[in-house]
C-alpha cells in the first residue's frame, strides 16, 4: 500500500483526472477487488488490498490513470469480469485496479464485413444480445459468459465450447486498441482478419493477462447466426467408451461445433438407462440441411460406438442448464480447484491413471462427484476435473505440490499446464515446464519493451529471472 | 447467536468460497452502478469481513447494504441459489443494531411510520379518502367474510387510487361480501422491515395482526404485492388462521366462478412480475390467467419474465435512497417492455406502477402502465353501472 501522504495525493490526482464517481479508495469498496476466484493461502485472505479501484468509461480515462500510475511507478491491475481462477487480479503489490466494466459500449457493427468493435468491458452475454439484433453472433460460449468481458476473455485466451468449428476468442481478434504502460495508445493494426503486413501485435495481448497494457477496444470477427442448431446427447457405459466415441467423432470429419464427454453424477436426471455412467454431447450449427445430415451422422456414430441416444428435449434442457452451471456451485462444494490441462489424446488414459491413481492418494485429493473425468473433444484436447483441496496440516503446501505435479504430468505427456484459465500467480512457476529459458527470456524482453517499469500487473504470468 | 445473523454469515461464507459473480448477471443495481461491491457477491465479501472484525462498518458499508432491491433475481443466477436477499435484509438490521445511521430518506420514512402509521407522512384519516363512496363497507367484526386490505401506498398516493377503487368495484360487481378498515388500517410494516428496523416492524406487526384478527374475517385480499408478501411470510401463523390472497389470485377465482363477464378489449399487453409477488411468493400464473381471459387482449412476455423478471427499481428503500439508480432500472424495464410491441404494461404492485409510470414518462414512452385491477375493471361488463 502507498504511504498515506502519497495515497492522498494520488487520490486527488485520480479524482481530478477522471471524476470522483470513477475512483474508489475506502476499504469497504476495495474488498471485492482483493482477490478473484483464485484459491489464495487462507491466512492471506485480506492481505492484498489495492490502493485504488478506478472505473474508467473511456480510453482517455484509462490513459489518464495510466499516466498517473506511470509517473509514480504504481502497479496497475487491469480487470474484466473478475471470474478468473489463477490469481491474475490479486493486487500482490497494491496499486490501482483498472476495472473496465463500465467500458461496455458497442462502437461499430459491420454486418457486411462481419466484425464488431467494442469497448472491452462489455460482457460476452451482453455482446451476444447486441449482435443478435443484427442476426450475428460472436460464437463464444464459455461458462462464464454472463460475467466475463471481452477484454478479460482476450487477456486469458478464454475457452469456448464451440471451439471446434468457430475457434476461441483468440481466433476472432482482428485488431485491438491498447493503452500502453507509458500512457500512449496503440492500435495494433487494421481491422482485418488476415494481413501479411507488419508484426501482428494483437497476438501479443491474447493471453497476456494485462501484463503488457490495458486493452480498451477490440475488433472481433463475428458470424451470421446459423439457420439451424442442434445437440445430440448420448450415454455410454463408462468414460473410456465415451472417449473412444469422441475420438471416432473427431476422425469422422463431421463438422461439429463442439463436443465434450464426461463421467456424470446426474445421469438419472438426464433419463439415462440404468448403469450408464458417462455422456457425450455434440453441438451442431449450420444450415438446415447441413445440420440434419450431421445429426444423422452423429446418431449413426453413437449407435456404432455402443452409445444410447438421450431424448431430444432432455438434450436441449441439458445444454441450457449446463451452460448456467459453470461455477459448479462452489459455494456448496467448498474449497476445490479445477484441472484444465491440455493433454494429447493418446495420453489421456495415462494422465488420468496417474492423476487419480498416484497424485491423488499421495496428497489426499479426491475428485468431486461427477467431476473425475472430462474431455473436450474439439480442438482443445482439454482434460478436465475438479478436486477438493487437501485439508489439515500443511494443506497449502500439499495443494501447491498437487498443482506442480499435475503440471509436470501434463507437460511430460506433451501437453500444456493450462488449456484456458491462464497463468496468473497459480502457475507462474510452472511455466519452465513447457518453455525453455530462451523462450521465457524472450517473453521477458517483450514485457520489458512494453512495460520497462514493470507496472502492468506485476507478479503475474512470467516467472522471475533466476 | 440470532438465527437470522447466523444464516447471513452462512450465506456470506458460502459465497466467498465461490466468488464466481454469477449473481451480477441481470442484477438491476449492479447493471446500473457497475461496481463489484454493489452485487450480492460484493456484499457477502463485506459482510464476512465485518463479522470477522477485519473492517469496521462505515458510511460506505451502509451504502453497500442499502444498494440492493432485495429482488431475489440473483438467486436464479446463483448456481447454489444462495439466499442473498435475506442475508442483505439481515445485514441492514445488523448495521442498525450497531448504531449505524439510516440513510436520510429512510429516517424520514421511519419517522412518518412512528407518527402517522404510514410511510408517506399523511394523517391517518387520509387512508379513507379514496373510499368516499365505500363508507358503508366498513368491516363488521364477526360478520364480514373478506377484508380488502388496501395498504398505505394504494390508499395514500392519489395517482394510484384508481387501483383499489377498481378492485372494490369488481368485488361489488361479483356480489362479494367484503369490508374495509378505512382509517383504522395499520401499515403492514414492510417498508421498515426492508430497511432493517426490526423494532418498529415488530411493533407494527403486533398492532396490525391484533386488528386483523379482531375483524374475524375468513380471508384478507390485498392488491399490494409488498403487503401480500409481508402478511403471508413475515407474520408467522397469520396465514394459517386467515386465508391471505393477492388480488390476482382472488380475481382469478372470481373469473372462474363466472360472476364477472368480460367484453372484447383489443389490446397488446405485457406483464411485469413484481418481485414480492413473483420470486418472493411465487404467484406467477394468476395474473397471466386473468390477462389471457380478457377477449381481444394479446399477452406478449418480455425477455426477462417470471422468475427471471427484472425488478422495476422501486423496492427495498432504493427509490427513496438512490432515486437516480432506481429510475435507470425502471427505464431499462420500460425499454424491455417496449420491445414486445405492447401498448400496455400491466403489473400488480403499487411501487411497480409508480416507478414504471414515472420512468415511461421520463423517456417519453407511449407505454401505458396499468395496475391489473384497473385494466380488468375496464374490460368487465357492468350492466348496472355500479359506478
Amino acid at each position: 500500500m502507498l504511504e498515506p501522504a502519497i495515497h492522498e495525493a494520488v487520490r486527488k490526482e485520480l479524482v481530478a483526472a477522471i471524476g470522483e464517481s470513477k475512483v474508489l479508495w475506502m476499504k469497504s469498496d476495495l474488498l471485492p477487488y482483493t482477490k478473484d476466484t483464485y484459491r489464495i493461502r487462507f491466512e492471506h485472505e485480506y492481505k492484498y488490498f489495492p490502493d485504488f479501484v478506478v472505473l474508467p468509461e473511456s480510453t482517455s480515462d484509462v490513459q489518464s490513470v495510466v499516466k498517473i500510475a506511470s509517473s509514480k511507478k504504481i502497479p496497475l491491475i487491469p480487470k474484466g469480469g473478475g471470474s478468473n481462477r489463477t490469481g491474475m487480479l490479486v493486487p500482490v503489490y497494491g496499486g490501482i485496479v483498472v476495472d473496465t466494466i463500465r467500458m461496455n459500449r458497442v462502437i461499430e457493427v459491420d454486418v457486411a464485413n462481419l466484425y464488431v468493435t467494442v469497448q472491452t468491458g462489455i460482457t460476452l452475454k451482453e455482446l451476444e444480445d447486441r449482435l443478435a439484433e443484427h442476426k450475428l453472433w460472436l460464437t463464444q460460449e464459455q461458462g462464464s459468459l454472463r460475467m466475463a468481458t471481452v477484454g478479460g476473455s482476450i487477456s486469458t485466451s478464454g475457452f469456448s465450447r464451440r471451439n471446434h468449428k468457430y475457434g476461441t476468442i483468440a481466433d476472432r481478434v482482428m485488431s485491438l486498441e491498447v493503452v500502453l504502460a507509458d500512457g500512449s495508445i496503440l492500435r495494433t493494426g487494421p481491422k482485418v482478419l488476415y494481413t501479411s503486413t507488419g508484426y501482428r501485435l494483437h497476438q501479443l495481448f491474447i493471453g497476456a493477462e494485462g501484463t503488457l497494457g490495458v486493452i480498451t477496444e477490440a475488433t472481433l470477427r463475428v458470424e451470421p447466426i446459423p439457420e439451424a442448431r442442434e445437440i445430440v446427447l448420448a450415454f455410454y457405459s463408462d468414460f473410456w467408451t465415451a472417449m473412444a466415441a469422441a475420438q471416432r467423432l473427431l476422425a469422422s470429419g463431421i463438422g461439429f461445433s463442439g463436443a465434450e464427454t464426461y463421467e456424470a453424477s446426474d445421469m438419472d436426471e438426464l433419463v439415462a438407462p440404468k448403469g450408464l455412467k458417462a455422456l457425450l454431447y455434440v453441438m451442431l450449427d449450420g444450415t438446415m440441411g447441413e445440420v440434419e445430415a450431421q445429426v444423422d451422422s452423429v446418431k449413426k456414430l453413437v449407435a456404432g460406438t455402443g452409445g444410447v441416444l438421450g431424448a431430444h428435449d432432455v438434450a436441449l434442457s441439458f445444454l441450457t442448464s449446463y451452460v448456467e452451471q459453470w461455477c459448479g456451485a462452489r459455494a456448496l462444494t467448498g474449497f476445490e480447484d479445477v484441472i484444465t490441462c491440455y493433454v494429447p489424446m493418446e495420453h489421456m488414459r495415462e494422465f488420468y491413471d496417474k492423476l487419480w491413481g498416484d497424485i491423488g492418494p499421495r496428497h489426499g485429493i479426491e475428485p468431486l462427484p461427477g467431476e473425475k473425468f472430462s474431455f473436450d473433444a474439439g480442438r482443445y484436447k482439454m482434460a478436465g476435473g475438479r478436486y477438493w483441496l487437501p485439508k489439515g496440516e500443511h494443506a497449502w503446501e500439499k495443494y501447491q505440490k498437487v498443482l506442480r505435479e499435475i503440471a509436470v504430468l501434463a507437460t511430460r505427456l506433451g501437453g500444456s499446464v493450462q488449456g484456458c484459465h491462464g497463468v496468473g500467480i497459480q502457475h507462474r512457476d510452472n511455466l519452465d515446464l513447457e518453455y525453455s529459458e530462451v523462450a521465457l527470456e524472450t517473453m521477458r524482453r517483450v514485457k520489458d519493451a512494453f512495460d520497462p517499469q514493470n507496472i502492468m500487473n506485476p507478479g503475474k504470468k512470467l516467472p522471475e529471472r533466476k | 447467536m440470532d438465527t437470522e445473523i447466523s444464516e447471513m454469515i452462512k450465506v456470506a461464507e458460502a459465497c466467498v468460497k465461490c466468488r464466481c459473480g454469477c449473481c451480477k448477471d441481470e442484477c438491476p443495481m449492479y447493471s446500473e452502478i457497475l461496481e463489484e461491491t454493489i452485487s450480492p457477491k460484493g456484499r457477502n465479501v463485506l459482510i464476512r469481513a465485518l463479522v470477522n472484525g477485519v473492517l469496521e462498518p462505515d458510511e460506505r458499508a451502509v451504502r453497500i447494504a442499502y444498494s440492493c432491491l432485495l429482488c431475489r433475481r440473483d438467486e436464479f443466477s446463483c448456481t447454489a441459489h444462495l439466499k442473498n436477499a435475506e442475508a442483505t435484509e439481515t445485514f441492514r438490521k445488523y448495521l442498525v443494531d450497531r448504531g449505524l445511521p439510516y440513510l436520510p430518506g429512510h429516517a424520514l420514512m421511519i419517522k412518518s411510520l412512528e407518527n402517522y402509521g404510514n410511510p408517506w407522512q399523511e394523517p391517518k384519516t387520509a387512508r379513507k379518502r379514496w373510499a368516499k363512496d365505500l363508507r358503508g363497507r366498513r368491516v363488521v367484526p364477526g360478520k364480514t367474510g373478506t377484508l380488502f386490505y388496501v395498504g398505505c401506498t394504494f390508499a395514500l398516493d392519489q395517482s394510484l387510487q384508481e387501483g383499489p377503487a377498481a378492485l372494490a368495484h369488481l368485488m361489488e360487481l361479483a356480489g362479494e361480501d367484503f369490508g374495509l378498515l378505512l382509517e383504522d388500517e395499520v401499515c403492514c410494516g414492510s417498508t421498515v422491515k426492508r430497511v432493517g428496523n426490526s423494532r418498529l416492524f415488530e411493533k407494527l406487526r403486533k398492532e396490525n395482526e391484533k386488528r386483523l384478527r379482531e375483524t374475524g374475517v375468513k380471508r384478507i385480499v390485498t392488491a399490494c404485492s409488498g403487503c401480500y408478501k409481508t402478511l403471508k411470510q413475515d407474520y408467522p401463523g397469520l396465514g394459517k388462521d386467515i386465508e391471505i390472497l393477492h388480488s390476482t389470485e382472488y380475481l382469478s377465482r372470481l373469473l372462474a366462478s363466472g360472476r364477472l363477464k368480460l367484453k372484447n378489449t383489443p389490446l397488446k399487453a405485457t406483464y411485469h412480475d413484481p418481485c414480492h409477488l413473483g420470486r418472493h411468493t411465487e404467484v406467477y400464473d394468476p395474473p397471466r390467467k386473468i390477462l389471457e381471459s380478457i377477449p381481444g387482449l394479446k399477452l406478449t412476455e418480455m425477455k426477462n419474465t417470471r422468475e427471471k423478471s427484472r425488478c422495476c427499481g422501486g423496492g427495498a428503500g432504493v427509490k427513496t435512497a438512490y432515486p437516480e439508480v432506481s429510475m435507470k432500472a425502471a427505464v431499462r424495464r420500460i425499454i424491455e417492455a417496449e420491445k414486445t410491441g405492447a401498448d400496455v404494461l400491466v403489473t400488480t404492485c403499487p411501487f411497480c406502477v409508480q416507478t414504471l409510470r414515472t420512468a415511461a414518462q421520463s423517456i417519453g414512452s407511449r407505454m401505458e402502465v396499468l395496475e391489473l385491477s384497473v385494466l380488468l375493471d375496464r374490460a368487465v361488463v357492468d350492466k348496472g353501472g355500479a359506478r
